[in-house]
């Protein structure tokens, strides 16, 4: 019991958010529910991007009812690898990642064939709501399959890593990169088992990184360390980040952004209820910069000034930004 | 706490303090007890009626009765006897049963029953009673000592209540020559009271003669005398033995006047018999039992108001605040995770049927084989929606299959699984094949594991009896959770798991 109050009073004294403050001080005040459909929904979430200018993977077509499953092919056009997505889908479950097709079947990124009528069961499933969050019918989305830059090989396992960025009234506060591991499938999702690594805000060179809650600074299946890696192009991935609260109007959101070795930082998804692992992976608690974005806020306010997302970007790192690795 | 906002606090104070207030004036205006074993006594008085009948004549025995417009209530009373008519009237604060027969010969015996408890009487309706009357005429060696007496008795009084108490003193003294004269050798206390009111008639202060009976139990005793008065305000009730103001709290008045207990037309020796004996109720089903003409207002609004029938399901419902409570805490504070807030509950409601043991083991065995079809036919690559219909039509059919073979068995138990149990095994199982599909199964467990102690811990106190019977008879407790719950709305701490969960930054 004496332990659990040592405990208590550490991580208060970190600033370590956890669940119920996020969800009473920042989902609740800053999150109106009837905005949740823009995030929540995959393809409202692009549409509104490319209306922003803000680059997200291209989007091939939309299918939506069983009737369209036809059209797939006409969606597919000559292109020989694609991603099928369903458009609420939560925990990057139901996503088809095609790499190749040849004599009308396809092949995953894992390698293994399958058939048209598969994906077309795929999509099926999709669309009666079997990966959406609440049950209900879903629909499909085909799009640009992402090429991870290769500045990643030696850190990930399969998959696509990600960029994560917890994006408060458009400050961003903490970023970490996601790397699939086997146990995680090739997802980016840490209760699956991949890695969160820590980011410098004002330099995006990788930190130590936080695995199934604990910290590590190798990656466990390719034994190379995590930390020390410049991220490339990193300033634009605080912007794009930045301008997504202009984008989907939520004040406290998570950022999923990948790398792509071709068209470079694209917005992948936005998350209305962002966990709290990033702080594990960036050795760091949420509560402090968040109270310092407030505090901002407070003070511009009172001023009547609305600041830039270049101007929002440039304060983040200033405040949260050049953190020296911790010695281990 | 800063994240209470002032809205919220004023909204939790009122809250809270409404509860408090209403709990309080509950207990401690109105009495009612806080536990249920509270009891209170309760009177059984028999009052034997026994005489001779004339034959050929037509018998009417009229008889006081307790009029209960005192500190009593009346629970029960009844009027035993054989062929004859009952009825009752009131006269002057008095009530009088009269018993009548056309033909009755030889020894009779009527029985008059009155069950009665000394609580629950309400507002006291103000009394009134005359202040002033005429005197009495005495003549001759009568008046003379009359008025020697009252001379001193004059002198040492203030008011009215020392002038009688003064008198009852002075009457009482048997050694005085003027009390010797006016008892003229007789000193019962009926004729010390004749004396006593001559007295007081020449002072002009009324008098009545109040008949009470003693509720000790296992005495014989007969209707004992009281005198009382009015002051303007209050009875003042004296002991004409010795002048003692008040009267005691066992004492409970049976008529009041002149006239005797019992008379018969139509017959001969008349009796009454008195026994009394006392018995413990459970102060609420005493409350519950007390009829028409008696106080007890405060049930009249509360739960207990209501049918038998509706009051039982309402025992289980008042409840269910309770179980949320205990999931909320759960998941709030301690971090436990559960399926939705009120699956718990409801699986806890469950429980209440199915008894806790045997209920457990049955949500365990019938959620593993739901889930464990489900991940089969998952190979079968069907869609949601058929493969939950699949699931579900297999749990009904589990079930019943364990009722049949249970019954076979022997076991009465497995009958016990009634429809609300198994409505919810089967929404529990869809909420957890969906969390399987969405989680993965290692989430999916931790979940059914979590849910099934929360459920556990919910139904073991939404199934306190005495919390369950405190909480029925003071609803406004709910209100204070309320509070307690609008209070937890803003909780913004850490959650016990947490306190696990983000032990890795602490290693340094």
């Amino acid at each position: 019991m004496f332990g659990l109050i040592k405990t208590w009073k550490a991580l208060e004294a970190k600033g370590i958010m956890g669940i119920n403050r996020r969800n009473a001080d920042y989902v609740l005040k800053y999150n109106k529910r009837h905005l949740y459909p823009i995030v929540d929904d995959k393809i409202i979430t692009k549409q509104r991007a490319i209306e922003a200018g803000i680059h997200v993977p291209e989007m091939y077509g939309v299918i939506s009812t069983e009737k369209e499953i036809e059209k797939l092919n006409e969606i597919i056009g000559e292109r020989n690898d694609f991603v099928i997505k369903p458009a609420q889908g939560a925990g990057g479950d139901g996503i088809l990642v095609i790499a190749d097709r040849f004599e009308g079947r396809y092949k995953t990124v894992s390698g293994k064939i399958i058939s048209h009528e598969e994906i077309e069961h795929q999509i099926s499933s999709i669309l009666t709501g079997l990966y959406s969050l609440g049950g209900h019918r879903d629909r499909a989305l085909i799009e640009y399959r992402v090429t991870p830059d290769q500045i990643f090989k030696s850190i990930s396992y399969e998959g696509v890593p990600d960029i994560r960025i917890i994006v408060l009234m458009g400050y961003p506060v903490m970023a970490m990169l996601r790397l699939p591991t086997r146990q995680s499938n090739g997802k980016a999702n840490l209760h699956q088992g991949a890695i969160g690594v820590g980011v410098d805000l004002a330099t995006g060179v990788t930190l130590r990184g936080t695995w199934l809650n604990n910290k590590i600074a190798k990656h466990p299946d390719t034994t190379n360390a995590v930390d020390g890696v410049q991220l490339p192009n990193w300033d634009g991935f605080m912007k794009l980040a930045a301008g997504c609260y202009e984008l989907c109007g939520l004040g406290y959101i998570g950022v999923d952004m990948v790398l792509d070795q071709d068209k470079g930082p694209l917005i992948l998804e936005l998350n209305a209820r962002p966990g709290l692992n990033i702080q594990i992976a960036n050795d760091c608690g949420l509560t402090h910069r968040a109270h310092a974005v407030e505090a901002r806020l407070e003070e511009l306010k009172a001023k009547g000034i609305q600041e830039t997302p270049e101007e929002r970007v440039r304060f983040a790192q200033e405040l949260f930004g050049h953190i020296r690795p911790a010695e281990v | 706490m800063r994240s209470l906002t002032l809205h919220l606090k004023v909204l939790i104070t009122l809250l809270v303090s409404l509860g408090v207030l209403i709990t309080a004036y509950q207990i401690f205006i109105q009495g009612i007890p806080i536990t249920e074993d509270a009891t209170d006594d309760l009177w059984n008085i028999d009052a034997k009626v026994e005489f001779v009948a004339n034959p050929r004549d037509p018998v009417k025995v009229q008889m006081f009765v307790p009029p209960l417009n005192r500190d009593y209530v009346s629970l029960n009373e009844s009027f035993i006897s054989n062929n004859y008519g009952v009825s009752i009237n009131r006269a002057d604060g008095n009530r009088r049963v009269t018993w009548s027969a056309r033909r009755a010969s030889g020894n009779q015996t009527l029985y008059y029953r009155l069950v009665l408890t000394k609580r629950y009487s309400g507002e006291k309706a103000k009394d009134k009673g005359p202040i002033f009357r005429d005197s009495i005429a005495v003549e001759g060696p009568e008046k003379i000592a009359a008025e020697a007496l009252l001379a001193p008795i004059r002198q040492h009084s203030a008011d009215v209540e020392t002038f009688i108490s003064e008198t009852i003193k002075r009457v009482n003294n048997l050694n005085d020559d003027n009390v010797k004269l006016l008892l003229a050798g007789d000193p019962s206390t009926p004729n010390k009271a004749r004396v006593i009111e001559l007295l007081l008639s020449i002072a002009h202060v009324p008098m009545e003669r109040v008949h009470t009976i003693r509720l000790a139990a296992d005495q014989p005793q007969s209707p004992e005398l009281w005198l009382r008065s009015f002051n303007g305000e209050n009875w003042l009730y004296f002991n004409p033995e010795s002048g003692e103001q008040g009267l005691p709290s066992d004492r409970l008045v049976w008529w009041v006047g002149d006239d005797p207990l019992i008379t018969v037309d139509g017959g001969k020796k008349p009796q009454v018999t008195f026994s009394l004996n006392n018995s413990e109720m459970n102060a609420i089903r005493l409350a519950k039992l007390t009829d028409e003409n008696t106080d007890a207002d405060f049930l009249e609004y509360s739960l207990y108001g209501l049918p038998l029938q509706t009051q039982q399901t309402y025992q289980i419902m008042i409840m269910i605040p309770i179980g949320v409570l205990v999931i909320l805490i759960l998941r709030n504070l301690g971090g436990l995770q559960t399926l939705g807030t009120f699956t718990p509950v409801l699986i806890a409601l469950a429980f209440r049927e199915t008894q806790l043991g045997f209920g457990i083991v049955l949500f365990t065995i019938i959620t593993a084989l739901g889930l464990s079809l489900r991940s089969y036919l998952e190979h079968l690559k069907l869609q949601m929606l058929p493969r939950l219909s699949v699931v579900l039509t297999f749990v009904v059919v589990l079930i019943a299959v364990i009722s049949l073979l249970s019954h076979k068995l022997g076991l009465e138990r497995g009958l016990s699984v009634a429809l609300f149990p198994m409505v919810i095994l089967t929404m529990t199982i869809e909420r957890l094949s969906i969390t399987w599909e969405e989680r993965g199964g290692g989430h999916a467990f931790k979940v059914a594991i979590g849910t099934l102690v929360a459920a556990t811990l919910a139904h073991l106190l939404m199934t306190v009896p005495e919390l369950t019977y405190f909480i029925f008879t003071f609803p406004a407790v709910l209100l204070i959770m309320v509070g307690f719950m609008l209070a937890m709305g803003r909780y913004r701490g850490y959650r016990l798991t947490e306190l696990f969960r983000f032990k890795a930054f602490l290693k340094d």
